[in-house]
Formats: structure tokens, sequence, C-alpha cells
């Protein structure tokens, strides 16, 4: 493996000093970039599902969904990448209003949901992904406690510095959170920051990433938090003994989406992608490498053992026409008021 | 080696002139106005204090430092504006200046390397320049393994193996003890005859400058004050600074009392004397010094009339006594060669001092 | 010869050297600060602070200057007083040989790890389930996010950078010195206090400055340790750029590092560097009996160094042990699998890291050879200037540097983003400076007259750079190489900015594995770079003691003669 990866090194130092400085993406029609919000521990078994499915190569990596779409603009007149991988809706939201999205509609794009694709084909669903509570099973013993089945629980004085949850301004998770108090509080920005202000008081740590408090929370470094499904089960499954709850009042979900960048350098494979990814085909492969989203297309069902933890649960979908107007809203004030 | 080296050839520096700023003084001359002509063969040494210039002159020659007026030509070559590696140079330094890297074969080839000579070339010459300075057999060895005396001469095979129109030295004796000094100046005297390449020589060392020199030029402050051979230098300095430098010499206070052709009268410390001497730019009256060497004045007993002294210290040295005297114009020097037995003064005893009434050099008050 | 009367007596090759150094100074140095200036002060074409008053003027961002400057500050003290204990111990505390040798392997460890490192160990150690604060203490409800944690953590990883600037200075003073106050009747204490430490205060100063600018910059604890109420401006540029997009808002929290940074490099250059008493000859003192100290004083103080030193091992021994197991705190059942995900996944993050360091190992020691001597050697007027100009990027925090990389490399005509060379870019001129200095101290203890013997048998100007200098000065050149290396393989803070779908770098993936949970692979990365670099550090290492073996002699001789 060492000798490969020699041999590799010194290829590509003689293809560096051989090449011009520009080396920009070769166009090449079997290769494709991608960002992709997934970690990489999920992004890349499908990926290479996608590679055996298609035969085009895949070049990823990953970013945070603030980071990611950050990026995605910041390249916005050379874009480095094909397609934008993963990642909660609102992310895409912002991408819309930024421009940086080139309209495509797959073939399952008929079959989907309103909630789960953008009218134009900016954007398309491939998952849903709800939010939960997760807490520290041994913690909630030790101080008698049950877990949070209301926005309120957070709020009992026992989990004071013990709570982690992501940092709205890189975190897509963060996000959602913030719609989901606003959703729980009809709407009212005011009691919904007040609501966040007091939930600040609990909090230990803002995470850079969606699923960063995930660990502590597994580890008793804290004592629980909000996190997207996804995350919450996968800490479970490594050993983890931690408990996931909803709160009665409900909490939101958010579409997982991928999108075709404008000017990006292989369309045609990045359309594949798009393809292959919002049918059933790749959604039915979810079960199979352990990632517990929830399908975003009809045909798939959902896996029996992620359905029964859902069946009780009081879930609403983000509505991406208020996120996307009031994101950099929220997001300010949160910086401003929450935060500090 | 002699016979390749080709014609010598000379020397001219015409108004040379080096200029640098200093951070309190302002715009400070290190060599002012620098005119010298060394002729082809000759070895020319810059003599002087330190600070003189008689270095930054060197230094300007090889093309090391760049000089802010005048021109330099090396035979009919203006070489004012040329690099030092294309001046055809050997350069001589005060610390040897070896690479420390490389062996004393490659320190020599290194010149030859460089213009690309062929290999059995290199050997040959390397080879034959070692044995000439003595050091055969150390080819392989690394400079640190050598002792001064050694570096200095492989500096020297260094400098000579590339056949240089031009050999310049400075100071290449003064990190060496005295006895090695004095052998190493007459073999580099001798090889520099031998080579006939055309050579400057700096030091501060008036003795070697004499020994080692076919003329010398006294530089004080960034000027040449005397040019001439060691004779002329000892027996005719052309100021009381060059009289002080260039031996010992006792500078008496005198008067002019009469000037005749060949003839001038002084007086010193109420003697007087009739010496013979051109009387060229002296005046009745005029206050001159007197340079008397101290091997030039005899002592003998106090008589009325003549210049008397005391005795204030006396030092027997065996083939000579060395007198310390006081007169009423000031201190003064005596040596007495080869002293008889018995024959000499002790301190407190009264003397009268004699002058020679030849060879004295009168300076006017002015010459400094 | 008219024409040839014009030509000048200086060689062109220096001249042409220091032109294209001063042209590359000017491009990868002068430019972005520029362009990074000119994003901050301005706004629509029009020159003026508002940005700088508006983005300042939120009490986070005011917060997070104050909370920098306290944080530098308190890592300044601590740190220079762990470093001091450690060079006093190590220098009048008369260790045996495996002793100080395991001092310097346990200082040594923070010095070439990626980052990261310090801060995971100390979170599995410390925090309300740590196994010291918990399993250990039984403590509870304990927190090691904040001011305290980033201390700790800064502390451990950066302290010896005092010990290795105290310990030539205490070792130096050596024992003749303590001899002769004791000769005159001074106690050991009183010794210590009107002796020791009044000669150490300008290494002390050093040290203290030299911490305060590596805790400015320091990016990778913070991000992970220093929390939500605890915020710095490195991590707040960065999340300002990386996560709101706002690349001016990151330029002025960048601009607003520049100044404390600025002033302690010039502090330190101008005063500090002017003021050391003791000046290294690399001349080992004798060796004796160490009088300054009692055996009950001395007792503590290897107590302590080794409890220091134990801990800093126990901190990487967590390190390895989590690269090994397959889900640290959880499942502890012995695993490789994490270092075939870094091998297999993670291949292309290794591989792009090799390749950027090994194209900048020779190029930085290049450059830094190549600056060096025209800062030493040369005769124009600028050299001073350039000189500082090469110094810059090396002085600035890593963040302002890689923003301004961003901003000024990101749109045509120089569109560098995204390429290997804006990376290897920035490691050299980030880098170099190491060897810089290290060519400018050989070159003063190299006279003069060497180049001029050269020129004067003929050769030009590259022949004897290439002949002469280069052999001499070669261990500057490997010491400014093994640092560019080092760096390539442990940076993050500038290059963050900088990595791209086609070149990413081992520490990005690190710190992106720890945001996605990933810890055995963050691990796992992190003893790789370790091991890399220490079998690199290694070979120059050994490289450089040949060198100068081979060449002591003929260096010590060179001086006088």
């Amino acid at each position: 493996m060492n000798d490969t990866l020699a041999t590799g090194a010194i290829r590509r130092i003689a293809a560096v000093l051989a090449l011009s400085v520009a080396g920009a993406a070769a166009a090449d029609a079997q290769t494709l970039n991608a960002y992709s919000i997934w970690p990489e521990n999920w992004a890349r078994p499908m990926l290479q599902e996608f590679e055996a499915a298609s035969g085009i190569k895949v070049n990823f990596l990953r970013f945070s969904s603030g980071e990611a779409l950050a990026r995605v603009i910041a390249e916005k007149n050379n874009p480095r990448v094909d397609v934008l991988f993963g990642g909660p809706v609102e992310t895409f939201a912002a991408g819309v209003k930024e421009g940086v999205f080139e309209p495509y509609k797959p073939p399952s794009f008929a079959a989907l949901p309103a909630r789960f694709r953008e009218a134009n084909g900016q954007w398309v669903a491939i998952a849903d992904d709800p939010l939960v509570f997760m807490t520290n099973a041994k913690f909630l013993k030790e101080h008698g406690l049950k877990a949070p089945a209301s926005w309120d629980d957070l709020l009992n004085p026992a989990y004071r510095n013990m709570l982690q949850m992501a940092d709205a301004r890189t975190s897509g998770t963060a996000v959602t959170r913030i719609f989901s108090v606003m959703e729980v509080n009809g709407r009212d920005e005011e009691k919904g920051f007040a609501y966040m202000k007091k939930l600040r008081q609990n909090v230990q740590l803002y995470t850079k990433s969606g699923g960063g408090g995930t660990l502590p929370v597994g580890l008793g470094q804290a004592a629980g938090g909000i996190f997207f499904i996804v995350d919450a089960l996968d800490t479970k499954a490594k050993g983890y003994d931690v408990e996931i709850s909803f709160p009665r009042e409900g909490i939101g979900t958010a579409a997982e989406g991928i999108a075709l960048l404008k000017g990006a350098k292989n369309p045609d494979a990045g359309r594949k992608l798009i393809d292959w990814a919002t049918s059933p085909a790749m959604q039915s492969l979810f079960a199979k490498h352990k990632i517990n989203f929830v399908p975003a297309h009809p045909d798939v069902k959902t896996e029996p053992s992620l359905a029964a933890v859902l069946k009780d649960a009081k879930i609403f979908p983000i509505d991406d026409a208020y996120a996307q107007d009031n994101r950099k809203k929220f997001v300010a004030r949160w910086i401003a008021e929450v935060l500090p | 080696m002699a016979a390749d080296a080709g014609a010598p050839v000379g020397i001219r520096l015409e108004g040379v002139s080096a200029q640098f700023r200093h951070r309190v003084k302002g715009l400070v001359y290190a060599a002012r106005d620098v005119t010298l002509a060394i002729a082809p063969g000759e070895l020319l040494t810059l003599l002087g204090p330190s600070g003189c210039g008689k270095t930054t002159t060197l230094r300007m020659i090889a093309g090391f430092q760049e000089p802010s007026a005048g021109r330099i030509l090396i035979g009919e070559r203006d070489v004012t504006r040329v690099m030092a590696s294309d001046r055809d140079i050997g350069f001589v330094f005060q610390s040897y200046a070896l690479f420390p890297h490389l062996s004393i074969f490659e320190n020599v080839a290194y010149g030859l390397r460089v213009r690309k000579e062929a290999a059995a070339g290199i050997a040959r010459r390397v080879g034959a320049v070692l044995d000439l300075v003595g050091l055969a057999g150390y080819e392989r060895q690394l400079p640190s393994q050598l002792s001064g005396g050694e570096q200095q001469r492989v500096a020297l095979a260094r400098a000579i193996v590339i056949r240089p129109r031009v050999l310049l030295f400075d100071e290449p004796l003064s990190n060496l003890d005295a006895k090695l000094r004095v052998q190493m100046r007459s073999e580099i005297r001798e090889l520099q005859k031998r080579l006939g390449i055309t050579a400057v020589y700096v030091t501060h060392d008036q003795e070697e400058a004499m020994a080692i020199s076919d003329r010398i030029a006294v530089m004080s402050r960034g000027e040449i004050v005397q040019l001439g051979d060691a004779e002329t230098l000892y027996r005719r300095p052309a100021s009381t600074f060059v009289a002080e430098f260039i031996g010992r010499s006792n500078l008496l206070a005198a008067t002019v009392e009469s000037v005749a052709p060949g003839a001038v009268g002084v007086s010193v410390a109420g003697a007087r004397l009739l010496l013979e001497a051109p009387g060229d730019g002296l005046g009745q009256g005029m206050a001159v010094r007197l340079v008397v060497r101290p091997e030039a004045v005899t002592l003998a007993a106090e008589r009325p009339g003549a210049l008397a002294a005391t005795v204030r210290g006396r030092t027997y040295l065996g083939e000579k006594v060395e007198y310390e005297l006081e007169t009423a114009g000031g201190r003064l020097q005596a040596v007495i060669f080869d002293p008889p037995e018995g024959g000499t003064f002790p301190p407190g005893c009264r003397v009268a001092v004699q002058l020679p009434t030849r060879g004295l050099q009168i300076l006017p008050e002015t010459a400094s | 010869m008219p024409a040839a009367a014009r030509r000048t007596v200086r060689d062109p090759a220096l001249a042409i050297a220091a032109a294209v150094v001063a042209a590359l100074l000017a491009f990868f140095v002068l430019y972005p600060l520029v362009a990074l200036l000119a994003r901050v002060f301005l706004a629509d074409g029009q020159l003026g602070i508002g940005l700088l008053l508006e983005v300042l003027g939120q009490p986070g961002h005011r917060a997070a200057f104050a909370n920098s400057l306290l944080l530098a500050t308190l890592v300044g003290v601590t740190g220079t007083a762990l470093g001091f204990l450690f060079a006093f111990t190590a220098a009048r505390a008369g260790l045996t040989v495996a002793w100080a040798r395991f001092l310097d392997v346990a200082t040594l460890l923070p010095l070439i790890s990626p980052p990261f490192t310090t801060s995971i160990s100390l979170i599995f150690s410390f925090g309300p389930r740590g196994l010291i604060t918990h399993d250990l203490l039984g403590l509870k409800g304990v927190t090691i996010y904040g001011l305290s944690g980033t201390l700790a953590a800064e502390t451990l990883t950066y302290f010896p950078i005092a010990y290795l600037t105290l310990r030539p200075v205490l070792s130096a003073m050596g024992n003749t010195l303590d001899e002769m106050a004791m000769s005159l009747g001074g106690s050991r204490r009183h010794l210590f206090r009107t002796v020791t430490l009044p000669l150490a205060v300008p290494g002390l100063a050093n040290a203290f400055l030299l911490l305060f600018a590596a805790s400015l910059a320091d990016f990778a604890t913070p991000l992970i340790l220093a929390g939500n109420r605890f915020p710095v401006l490195p991590t707040e540029a960065y999340l300002q750029i990386t996560g709101l997009f706002d690349l001016q808002g990151g330029a002025v929290l960048s601009f607003a590092l520049l100044v404390p940074a600025v002033a302690v490099f010039l502090l330190q250059r101008y005063w500090v560097g002017r003021r050391q008493y003791v000046t290294v000859t690399g001349k080992a003192g004798p060796e004796g009996t160490a009088k300054g100290v009692s055996p009950a004083a001395r007792a503590v103080l290897v107590a302590l160094c080794l409890l220091v030193a134990a801990f800093i091992l126990y901190l990487y021994a967590l390190l390895i042990w989590a690269s090994v197991v397959a889900a640290f705190g959880a499942n502890h059942a012995f695993t490789l699998d994490h270092y075939r995900v870094i091998f297999t996944e993670g291949r292309k993050a290794i591989g792009d890291t090799l390749v950027i360091a090994l194209l900048g190992m020779p190029l930085g020691g290049l450059y830094g050879v190549l600056v060096g001597y025209i800062v030493a050697r040369g005769r124009f007027a600028g050299r001073q200037l350039l000189e500082l100009a090469a110094m810059i990027n090396y002085a600035l925090p890593g963040t302002i540097v890689g923003i301004a990389y961003l901003i000024a490399f990101n749109d045509p005509p120089v569109a560098l983003t995204g390429t290997a060379l804006i990376i290897v870019a920035c490691y050299v001129f980030r880098y170099s400076p190491t060897g810089i200095r290290a060519t400018i101290a050989q070159l003063h203890q190299i006279d003069r007259s060497l180049e001029e013997a050269s020129e004067s048998l003929g050769a030009k100007g590259g022949t004897t750079f290439r002949r002469i200098v280069m052999p001499l000065i070669l261990p500057a050149f490997f010491a400014g190489l093994g640092v560019v290396f080092i760096r390539s393989m442990t940076a993050i803070s500038a290059t963050i900015f900088l990595v791209s779908i086609d070149w990413t770098l081992i520490t990005v993936r690190i710190l992106e594995n720890m945001t996605e949970l990933a810890l055995g692979p963050a691990a796992a990365f992190s003893v790789f770079v370790i091991v890399v670099v220490m079998v690199v550090t290694g070979l120059v290492n050994a490289l450089l003691r040949r060198l100068r073996a081979g060449q002591e002699m003929p260096v010590a001789g060179m001086g006088g003669g």
C-alpha cells in the first residue's frame, strides 16, 4: 500500500511540475466532482455504489453545509465541483437565492411530493431527516430524569451547561432547529428567540457541525442535545448508551437535497448522479449501509426499525419558502442575541 | 613556471577615490585621489597605519570594491568596471580564505576548474605549484589540518597556479609568528621575482615593507604621502609622519639662522650647527624640524658650545647601547653600536650630543 | 571601451537573484496583504474605516478581540514559566543523559504534532466524563470548554518553544558564574534571585513574546476547546468566512489580529533581540556538578518536570489508544480499522499532503538559503526591507495569511485557488524564515573573503554560490527544509482556506473527522503524521550531525585563521 502511495506521490509531483499551475479539474467525461455535506462514512459507500452503477468516478470533499455553501458561492464564477450532495434543504434554499444552481428535473421529479423538490428543479430531495432529542441514558438515570418529551424539558436546570448542539453559523442542523423552534412558537419571532435565549443557559457548546455534539453526549461529556435522527441513531448503533425522544409539540424535519451547479464542468455526469440519487435504486441502499435517513421517494419503504422509532413522533416539514425568506435574518439574530 | 607567465604588465591608478557614507561623519573618503604607476614586474607595497586606505586601494585594484572616482588600468586594459573574476588577478588574504570543505588539492585546483582546464593539466600544474611552495604530499589534507604557515603557502599556491597577471597581497603574514613572518616574506619576495609577476603588497609593518618591496607608497588618511624605495623613505622622509612611521627618529626643533647654497645654519637648543643641505624653501628665522635617526647621534664628554644633554636612561644590549637623553630642545634617543668596554655614560651624566653635518633631513615645521 | 565603462563591478547574479526574490515577495507576501487591507478599508471604492468599525462594533467580535489578547497573555505567562522550569532543570539539575533525553522527547512531541492532538486528548481526560476528572477523581459537572481548557492545551502545546529559547540561555550562563557568586558568599536562593533570574530576563521576555504570538495565531486549539463563551479572533474569522461567507468580515477580524501580531513581532525583533546578554556560542560549557540548586530543590524540580513530561506522554498514549479501538469511550475492542480507513479513504489526503510537503521542502530550503544569502551578503540599500518582507508571513497568524491568499488569488488574473501551488507557496513563504535566519547566522560566521577568493580565482557569482557558499551553509539549508516539511505536514490555520477538491490536506481531514465524530481516523491520521514527521526530522538531524561533524574544525578555524 505504501509503495503505491509513494509512486502515486511521485507521479503527482511530476504532474504538478509538468503541468501548468492552473491545474483545474480535468474535464474528463468519466469523472465527477462534488462537495458532500453528508459525512464521509455515508457519502463514500453511497457514491461508490454510484461509481459501480455508472462507471463514473466521483471525487468529493466533505464540508459542513455552511462551509460547502460558502465555497459554492465563492466559486460561483469558476465552479470547481459539479454537484452539491446531501445537506438540509434550507442550505439549498439559500443556494437558490444566490443563484448557484442549474435547474434539472430527474425522472423521479414528478413522483416526489412538493416539499421534496424545488419547483423549477433547482434542487431535488434524496432523503428526509427529522430532528430528535438525544440524551445520555446514564445521565438521565443519575439525575432521575426521563428522556425530554417537550421543548420545555430541555430548560430543566439539571441540564445546565450540559447540552451540545450545532452552531448556526456553520450548520444546517442548527438552522433547521431554529425553524423548528419558530414553528412550535407559531412563527412568533420574539417568543422563539426568548426560548432560545433561555435554552442557551443549558448549552455547553455550539458545535461546528450538526453531529458534533453526538459523541460528547454518547461519552457523557454532555447530557444531551438536538440532532438529526441519522446522527443520533448512528451514535446509538456505535454502542453508546443514548436515548432518542421527540417533543410532543412537534419537531422539524429537513429534506436532504442534491443539486447541479451552474457552470459545472461535467454537467452530464452530474445529471446522472442526480438521476441515480433521486431514484428508488439509491434510496433502497440506505438500510444496507445502515444509514438512517427516511427515503424521499414514495416508492421506497422506510426501514422497519427506523419506522418504529418514528412511529408516534409528531414531525412537521420546514417550509422552504419561509426558510428561504428568513434564514439570513434568523442566523444573524441568533449570532447577535443567542450566541454571546 | 616563470616561463609561461608571459610578459609582466604594469598597473596604473588614476585619481582613484573610494567614498562611503559614515553614520556620523557623513561622506568620508577611504581613499582619495590616489594616483600611482606600478612598473611591470615590480613589487610595490602600500604601507600605513590601520585606516589609512591601503587595503581599500588594494581591494579596488582587485575589483572587490568599486571606486567612486578615477580609473584603474592593468596593462593597457581599463578594469575600473570589470568584475574581479575577469581581472586576471591572484589575491592572497590576511585570513588565507582557504575553502574549508575542499582538500588542499581542490583548493589549489579551484581556479583551474573554474577555467575548465583539462583534468590532466590541472593535476600537473597543482602538483608543480605545491612543489614550488614546499607542500608536495599535502594534497589530500583539509586546510584545518595544516599550520598557519602551511595554510599561507596553500593560499599563495592557489593564487599563482592560475598564472595571474597581477598578484595582490593583503597583510598576508600578520597572522603568523615573528620568526615565520621573516622566513615567509623572503619566500614571497623570491617567488615573485622568479615568476616575474607584478605585485601589490599591503602591510602596516614598515620592516616587512622595507624587506620585501621594490618601492613603498606610504599612505595616510586615504592619500599617498610619499612614494619611493626604502632608502629614500628612511633617509629623506618628506614629512614628520613618514619620518616617524618609518624607523625610529628624533624630531628636533630648530631655527634656521643662515641659508647659503649647499649650507644651512641652524640653532638647536642653544647649540649652532652648519649642515650640508640644499636650502630650498628655507629662510632665515624659520622654525624647522631636524630628522635625526638615533644611530646617527654620537656622544662625547660635555663641552661648551656643544648641544648639551643629560642621560636619563641607558640600556646595554651588547652590540649596542640605547640612551634616553634630555636636552633643552626636548627628549632625544641615541643608539651607539659596538660601545667600547667601560666607555658608556651612566644615567645623570651630562654629555655633549654630536649630530652629523651631512644627510640630515630638514623639514619645515608645517610639514606634518 | 565606452560600453565596458558603464558596466558594474558587481556581479549581476546577485542582483538578478535579489530581483527575483523581491518579485516573489511582492507577489506572494505584499500583494495578498494589500488585497486584504483593501478589503478592510475600501468600501465601494471609498477609503474608510466604516467597515472596520461596523464589524468590530459587534459585542461578540470585541469580546473575541479581548479574549485573544487575554489568552495570549496567559499562555505567554504560563508557557514561559513551564519552559523556564524545564530549561532550568535541564541546565542546572544535573540530570542523567537518559532523563534529559526523556524530557527532550516529551517537549519535542508537541512541536511536531498536527493540531488538535492535545485538544482531543484533553477532552478525553477532562470534562464531565473525562478519564481523569470523572473516572479518576470522581468530579461532576466539570467543563473543559472555555478559557481554562484552551489555556491548558495551548500551554502544553507551546511551552517547548519557551524551553528551547531559554535552555541555551541558562546553559550558557554556566556554572562559572554560579560558582563565582557563591564564592562571594551568596546563598542559593539569593543566587537565583540576584544572578540567574536577572540574566535570564531578556530570554524570558523573548520566550513570552514568542508564546504570545503563537497563542494569538492558534486556530486549531480554540476551534475545539474555546467553546462559545470564549470566542477568539482566528476561529471567529474562520467561521465568519466559511460559515457565513462573509469574506469582508473575516478580513476585518483577521486585520484586528494583525495589529497585536505586528506589535509583538517588532518588539521581539528590535527590543528583546538586542538585549540578550548571553550569546549562544554553540560551545558546551564545562559539565560539572550543578551548584545552583540544593538537593531538595533539585528533587522538586525534577519531579515537577517528570510529572509534566509524563502527562504529555500520557496524552499521546491516549491518542494512540484512540486510534486502535473501535469506538473510544464505548467499545474498546482492538482494531486496525482506522488505519485501514486512512490508508484507503484518506489516501488522497495523505498523498496530497506528502506531495505538497515534498514539493515545498526543497523549494523552501532553497528559498531560505537564497534570501539569507542576499540579506547577509547583498550590498544594495533595500536588503533590510527585503528581510522584513520575508518575515511578514511568518510573523502573521496563519488565519490572516490564509484569508489574504484567498482574497488575492481567487479571481483572474491570478486565480490560484484550487491548485497545489497556492498551498506550497503558502508554506514556503510562511515557514522559510527559519532557514533564512539559520543562513544569515551561518554566513556571519563565514568570512566574506572566501567568496572574494573564489571571485579572484575567476568564478562568477553563481559558481561561487554553488561551489563555495552552498556547501558551507548546508546545515542551514537542511534546517530550513526540515521546518518547511514539518509545517507542511502539521499546519492548518492558513491552508484550511486553501484546500480544494483537487488538493486536500491531512490536517483538514483530521478536523473534518473530528466534526464527523470519526475520532478513530482522526487519531490514526495524527499518529501517522507524527511518525512521518519524526522519521523525516530524524533523517534531517542525522544529516545535519554528519555535516556539522565534517565541518566543525574548518568552520572553527575560519575566523581568525
